[in-house]
Order: C-alpha cells, then structure tokens, then sequence
C-alpha cells in the first residue's frame, strides 16, 4: 500500500487521449442521425410575435423547424431545462428561441441563417445596480407559474442560506434574493480598530470556456427508452431534470455521460433539454454540437459582481470587524445564485469578532448564470484579499503574518455560525513564506513586485456508491457513474488498488449510465474523491472479504490469517503458502464453481466537510509605458489533506491558478449598454495561452481529512480562488497604485499609473 | 455539387465526396470516421483540429478539404502507425502533458511540427510554437515539460 498511494502516475485515460481513440460526445457513430441548428436571440428582451419559416423549410435536407410550442415539454417554469427555448419573451441576446433541424450540419445551418423571428423589443435591464432600484423596469415580465422549478443549486456545495433579510430596504422586483449574515456589534467594532480599510470591487462575467463545446445527442431505443449521450457533469442529475422537464419515468431516460472535454461547472442539463425535444418530437435521433459563439453567447458564464467591502484590525493586526455588500448578477437565472456563497467566503479564512455580510442576487437581461470553479470565491477572495493587504500597509505588517494571525484553526467559528473542521490554513501560509520567491521581493527591479493572497474552498458533500469486480484474469473494474472531469478516475485506481491488495495497473475504472450504474451525485464542488473515494475503498473492501473467504477454503486458513499484497492472498508470516488473487478469482467464476463472485459494493455519506486552502505568491512586472501585467513566477501551496496521485494533484493546482490568472489578466464577457456581447468568440475572449503564463511552482501541503479517502480532501477548486487577487496584489505593489475592477487590463492599468 | 478528392491519409489513399465548402477537418471526421481531430472553435482560434499537411501543422478547419487534394495528412491516429506510441506522445503520457485530452490532439501535431525541424527547442520556443493551441486545464507546464523532454532526449 505504501508504494501504491502517494506515487506519481499517469492518468488511465491518457493512453487513449494522446492517440485520438477517446470518443467524445460529439464523435459517436449514430444510424439516421439528424443535426440540429439553433436560432439564437438577437434582442436581449422581447416578446416573439412569429417565426417565418418558409425560406428555412425550402432548404434541401431541412426536416423541420421547431419552437418552444413543438417541444413536449410538460411545465411551464422558465428555467433553462424546463424553457430550453423561448416561450415567448426573450430574456437574453443569446437564448436559444428554435431549432432547425436537417439530415446534415450544412443543412442545418443555412435553414437556421434564413430563419426569421419577429421581435417586439422590451426594455433590456443591463446595469445591475439601476436594475435594483425601485421602480426598474424589470427582466423578465412573466411570472414564473411552475412551483417545480429545478434544483441545480444542491450539485455545486452545500452553502447555507444565511439569515432572511430585515426587508426593510426597498428594492425592485429584479432583486430575486437577499442573504444576510450578521454577528457582533459591527459599528463599535470598526470603531475601536486602529485600521479600517473600504473599497468597492467590480468583476465581469468569466466563461468557462471548456475547449469542448457543449454537446448533446439523443434518441429513442425501439423499446421507448430514451438514450442521450452527452458531455455532462452528472448523469444522474441530467436524467432526474430531463425526466421532470419531458414528464417521463425516470427509467425510461438512459443518461450516458462521455469523456468530458472540459466543463468547470458549466456542464450541467443545459443542451440535453434541447436535443431530446427534437428527438422527441421528430422521433429520430437528434445531435446539438454547439459552435464556439453558440457556447458564448447561449450557455451559462460565472457572474459578474459588485463587491462593497470594509474590514478593520487593530494595530496588531488582530482583525476585528468585516462589512459586506456584495450584488450578484444572475442573469435570467431565478433559481439559484452565488449570492449566498460569496457572501459567505468573503470572510475568508480568518477569524473575525463582528461581521455584517449581504448578498443580493439580481436578474438582468445578460446570459443565464451558471457555476465556474469555486462559484462567487474568487471574487470574494479578490476583494478581501486586496483590502487585507492595505490593512498590511496602513498598519506596517508584513501580508503574510496578518493573515497567518488570523487563520482559522479547527473548531474556530466561522460566519457561518458552525466551527471549521481540521483545515490546513496555518499550515499553507507558513509553507509559502518559506518559499524563496518571498524573501526576494524586496530585492526586484524597479516595476516588478511579488504579491501575495489565500483562498479556500469548503467542499461539499453527496451520499455516492461504488462497485469493485473482480474478473478471473484477476483484474479489477470499479465501476461508479462519476463523470471524470479533473483525473478522479485516476484516483479511483489507487484507492481500490491500496484497499484491496493489487498493483495499480491492474485496476480499471468504468464510469456507467444511469441504466446500471451505482449512484453517485455529479462532479462539482470538489467532492467526488472525498465522497466517492470512502465508497470505492468500502467497496474494494467487501470485495476483499469474499476474496478471503475463498482463499481461506483453498489453503485451509482462515481469512484473519490471510493478507493480500500486490495480487497474491498469502499467509501471514508464511508467504509461501499463497494463491494468486487470479487463481482464486477464476475458481469462483466458473460454471459449478463454488464461491460467491469477488465482488463489493460500498458506499458512502459523508457528514463532515473538508475545506482546502491555497496560497498564492505571484511575481509581476508591470510595463510603466502601455499598461501591460506580465506574470513572470506564480507558486501556490495548497492543503490537499493527502496527495493520492502527486502529479494529477499538481495538475489541478497549475491548471486553476492559471485559470485564476486569466480572471486577474485577461477575460471579461462584455456587453454593449444594450445588452449584446461584445466578447462572444475566442477573437474577442482572451483566455491564456502558453505564452502569455509562466511556470507554476507547487507547495503540497498535507493536513490529512479525518473522514477523506486515505486522509484526501477535494482539490479542484481550491487553487483558482486567491489566484487573481495574488496578481492583483503584485500589481499594486508594482504600479504603486490598486486596481478595483478584473480583468486588470493594459488601458486600465495605464489609466491607473496616471490617475 | 458534391464531387471527389483524394488525399493520402496517413500513409493510405483515400477518396471522398465533399462539397467545395467542406473544411478539411469535416472531411476527415464525418468523411473518414478520423475524430481525433477535435472542434473546438469556428475562428482558428483553438487549434484542436490541427493536423500535419505536407508535415506541417495546420488547423484543418483553415483548409478547405478541396486544397488538400493530393496532399499528405496525417492525423492524431497515424502518428504512430505500427500501433505503438510515438515518442512524443508516450512523453505526454509520462509527463502529465493532458487532462481532459480535448486539446491534446492538436498540441501533440503542433509539438510533433517543431521537432521535426531538429534541435532542442528552448522553454521559450515550446510556448511560443504552442500559441495557437489552447489548453483549459493544465496550465501549459505538463506539456511544455512533455515536449521538452522528447527535444532533450533526441
């Protein structure tokens, strides 16, 4: 187990990735297949008076045109499973209000380009703060009349709700939640500090922008089963919003999730609906693969946000008093924000002795908000963390012994209201400030400066089930229905490989459908090895017990004097009296064989969370001339609880600090003041490339999770969260002045360096 | 009018309809079954459909399949034609150079391009031969260490 666990190894699927064998969901084979175009609005509220569909049905190979109304569609909620398409008021320019749908792609598209959609334009709600003021026109017109609206919001963490609001603001109708946290005596508080420190932060809309475009394709097996075969977060809770969408027993929906090429959050039930409307209407086999401006301006970005924020400490830099007012943009989105979450992680990891926190989440005519990678964190982190550093200034501290006096330990209340568990936030911040890069900031070129910031991630928890079979050629499959978004597979193979007893190579791990698969929730708020995990170790261990109790007939031992080491059950201390877990295995699965299959089905329901930090040191320089931030070094450390597989660990800490660098750098959906994006292709979307990042250095930090597999916590999200306010905090350093608004762009840093 | 060309596919002759607005990369995936070769933009931003033409990496989704008449193609499947890996991609296995493996395709054709002009190249080289692919997940570094170990070792 030693040499199994902790060893950096390649990801099982990276065989079939580098050699183009992996099928991804647009790439399967399907007999009558027809392809479906959609018609995207151009206005960004409206209502539809008409579609004028006859140049589009004159197109060779157009098999139909389809609207809302043709969709059998069994509610009448607005949100996007259940409205996949525009009813009859337009929300956002961008939402999908048809379907062309033709015998091949080409078709497709040319029906779709001579579609013609009339439009009675409404007034578009673009600025999110006017949109909140009494008396705002508002985005959406018709009452949303369906009680049984979706329930996205439980696959992205467990966030709790806050407190209800006092209502004794007055606000529009747009203003679709409010969360409030309040604790202490917030005024006495701030007035009894030695530093208080106020600034209001502006973040854009961030698209997830998977490299794999969303993609769907759906049809009807003879026997009446639907099947759709998609790239997705979650099969199970793909087949559970489909079946309420369409009203279709759940057994009659077969949800295949494909390897996914990217999803951060954004991957959920959001194209599904739309193939399998038009396979259930047409009765044919129906693919959507959305184009790159399609995937821009149709699907389901992070929100843009307004931060308030005032935070004080004392002269010794014990902070005292956080002061919150964070409004979130949800877009058309009225069932669930971030509101709650960021207004909760904007307290970070620290402690505080009073706190007022409110969130506000606020439809507007732009997109429809969905989740990215720590939802509503790294915008908190990045006001947070900006003004912890100002508190740093003022008070004449160093940034990292501000924070490490106030992180919290295990048991520390958070605003929350519940005591944090075990949590490694001492732990990363002294990792990193024995990194070099720290000691040399002071000694850097005139416009260069290293910055610092944290961040951390709660984690989030489902019930999950796993089955471990053993075949006769003595081979493992875990089977689960996770969808492999960041390389849990990959860890899968170790867990089972370090409970049962077998080398690692020779376990496989299969992610099945929703017709046979054991349960487990979707993949988001990096919880699947730390909920998965528990049920895949149970699972390799029930299978080890029917092992042993074979073993235990054929060499006349009994199964507590067995063990199992790399594929062979032995006697303990006599290891020459041994069977090959292969021989045992294929004596039970034989006809007239005699023992019970080697076999184990486990679960789990994790009850206690396992938040992760991750620290950031980042090294820019700043081009006094045209504005330019270059990042030249950036090293995270995170707690990881236990590094299972070293190098995908690495893998997810690189892959969402860079991410975090494009949030701090270069990405923003913009919208002209009508509500139409400007930003909607890679043209126009910057998104780092490899020229434009440095190296990645990684800290591992392991404070093992009492309850996580092996001591292992949910990593994924964790590094993207204090990435931007790193930079942000170099900039400052380096500029000699702070930005306030993301992405810190060379036009606003210039106009910084001369405001 | 759909009409016929022929091009050589990894090493084999292959013919096929296409129309004269039929990109490369369509002709290789709905045309030849060949779906390695990955869409992931329609602005040749992404790079994820790139493929050797005559040995040097394009985006297929510039070329019009009609422009590739008679020319040599080599796709993600016939790197490696003995059904070994290739050098450049066994070191994507080893060095942790993929995640999700949508792009993959592409950076492993567009790395496979700057090596086959010799040398080893510098990090700097590697990110800068690599500007038209994108990669999401990684972070960049697992394929620049991929790619520099295959330059190093040759």
């Amino acid at each position: 187990m030693s040499d199994t666990l902790g060893v950096a190894r390649p990801r099982l699927d990276a065989p079939e990735k580098v050699t183009g064998a992996t099928r991804f969901a647009a790439d399967g084979y399907v007999h009558g297949l027809l392809h479906a175009r959609p018609v995207l609005a151009t206005e960004p509220h409206a209502r539809i008076r008409g579609f004028d569909t006859d140049a589009t049905l004159a197109v060779p190979g157009v098999v139909a045109v389809l609207s809302a109304a043709d969709l059998p569609l069994a509610g009448t909620g607005t949100d996007r499973t259940s409205e996949p398409l525009a009813r009859e008021e337009v929300v956002f320019a961008g939402q999908p209000v048809a379907l062309v749908v033709a015998e091949t792609e080409a078709a497709a598209e040319d029906g779709a380009e001579l579609l013609v959609v009339d439009y009675e334009p409404l007034e578009a709600v673009v600025d999110v703060e006017a949109a909140m003021e009494p008396g705002a026109a508002l985005a959406r017109t018709v009452e949303d009349s369906d009680d049984e609206g979706g329930d996205l919001e439980s696959v992205h963490g467990q966030v709790d709700k806050g407190q209800e609001d006092d209502a004794g603001e007055q606000l529009s109708g747009n203003v679709l939640d409010r969360v409030t946290r309040e604790q202490g005596d917030v005024a006495a508080a701030f007035a009894a500090s030695d530093a208080v420190v106020e600034a209001t932060f502006r973040t854009p809309w961030v698209y997830q922008a998977y490299i794999e475009p969303q993609v769907c394709t759906a049809w009807l097996e003879p026997s009446g089963t639907l099947v759709v075969s998609t790239s997705t977060q979650g099969s199970f809770v793909t087949r559970r919003e489909l079946a309420r969408a369409f009203d279709l027993p759940l057994d009659r929906v077969r949800v295949i999730a494909e390897p996914l090429g990217g999803a951060f959050g954004g991957k959920f039930a959001l194209v599904e609906p739309l193939a399998v409307g038009a396979a259930l209407a047409l009765q044919r086999p129906v693919r959507l693969v959305l184009t790159r401006s399609e995937d821009f301006a149709a699907t389901n970005p992070a929100s843009a946000q307004v931060t308030h924020l005032k935070v004080a400490a004392r002269a010794d830099g014990t902070l005292t008093a956080i002061e919150a007012r964070m409004i979130v943009d949800r877009g058309t989105n009225a069932g669930w924000g971030v509101e709650g979450a960021t207004s909760l992680l904007v307290a970070g990891p620290y402690r505080w002795q009073a706190h007022d926190l409110r969130g506000y989440g606020v439809q507007t005519n732009r997109f429809t908000f969905g989740a990215y990678r720590a939802p509503g964190a790294p915008t908190a982190a990045f006001a947070l963390e900006s003004l912890l550093d100002e508190l740093a200034r003022e008070l004449d501290l160093d940034p990292i012994e501000l924070r490490l006096k106030n992180a919290v330990v295990e048991g520390d209340v958070g605003v929350s209201g519940n005591p944090f568990p075990t949590i490694g936030a001492v732990e990363v911040l002294e990792r990193l400030r024995e990194h070099p890069l720290w000691a040399q900031r002071n000694s850097l070129p005139d416009g260069e400066a290293v910055g610092m910031a944290a961040g951390h991630w709660p984690g989030a928890m489902e019930p999950a089930s796993a089955v471990c079979r053993v075949d006769a050629d003595g081979t493992m499959t875990v089977v689960t229905s996770v969808a492999d978004m960041s390389g849990v597979n990959s860890g899968f193979a170790v867990i089972a490989a370090a409970a049962f007893g077998l080398p690692p190579e020779q376990v496989r791990v299969v992610t099945a459908d929703t017709a046979s698969a054991p349960y487990a929730g979707a993949s988001g708020g990096s919880k699947v090895t730390y909920t998965v995990g528990p049920a895949v170790i149970r699972a390799a261990e029930a299978a080890r017990e029917k092992l042993l109790a074979a073993a235990a007939q054929e060499l006349e031992i009994a199964p507590g004097d067995l063990e199992v080491v790399d594929g062979v059950v032995r006697a303990v201390g006599a290891p020459d009296r041994s069977m090959t877990v292969q021989e045992v295995a294929s004596k039970a699965l034989r006809f007239g064989g005699r023992y019970e299959p080697i076999e184990g089905h486990g679960g789990s329901a994790q009850t206690s969370g396992a938040p992760s930090v991750a620290a950031h040191l980042s090294h820019v320089r700043v081009d006094r001339q045209t504005g330019e931030v270059t990042v030249l070094r950036h090293v995270i450390a995170q707690d990881v609880g236990r590094a299972l597989n070293p190098a995908l660990v690495e893998g997810q800490m690189r892959g969402g600090a860079v991410q975090g660098i494009g949030w701090a750098l270069f990405e923003q959906l913009d919208h002209d003041e009508d509500g139409r994006l400007l930003t909607g292709s890679f043209l126009d979307y910057a998104i780092p490339t490899a020229e434009r990042v440095p190296e990645i250095d990684t800290l591992i930090v392991e404070v093992p999770a009492p309850d996580g597999p092996f001591g292992a916590k949910g990593i994924g999200e964790a590094p993207v969260v204090g990435a931007p306010a790193a930079v942000a905090n170099a900039v400052a350093r380096a500029a000699g002045t702070r930005l306030y608004e993301l992405p810190m762009t060379p036009p606003r840093v210039w106009q910084a360096l001369r405001s | 009018m759909p009409d016929t060309v022929t091009l050589l596919v990894n090493g084999e002759e292959r013919s096929l309809e296409v129309e004269g607005r039929t990109l490369l990369v369509h002709a290789l995936r709905d045309g030849l079954g060949l779906t390695g070769a990955h869409i992931g933009c329609d602005t040749s931003q992404c790079g994820a459909c790139t493929v050797l033409l005559d040995g040097r990496a394009v985006k297929s989704c510039t070329v019009l399949a009609h422009q590739a008449e008679g020319r040599d193609v080599t796709t993600i499947e016939g790197l490696a034609p003995d059904g070994e890996l290739h050098p450049i991609q066994r070191a994507f296995v080893e060095h942790h150079g993929l995640q999700c493996g949508f792009c993959t395709p592409g950076v492993i054709l567009t790395a496979a391009d700057l090596l086959s002009r010799g040398g080893s190249p510098s990090d700097e080289e590697i990110r800068h031969a690599l500007r038209g692919n994108l990669c999401r997940c990684t972070g960049y570094q697992g394929i620049v260490e991929s790619i520099r170990a295959v330059g190093a070792a040759s």
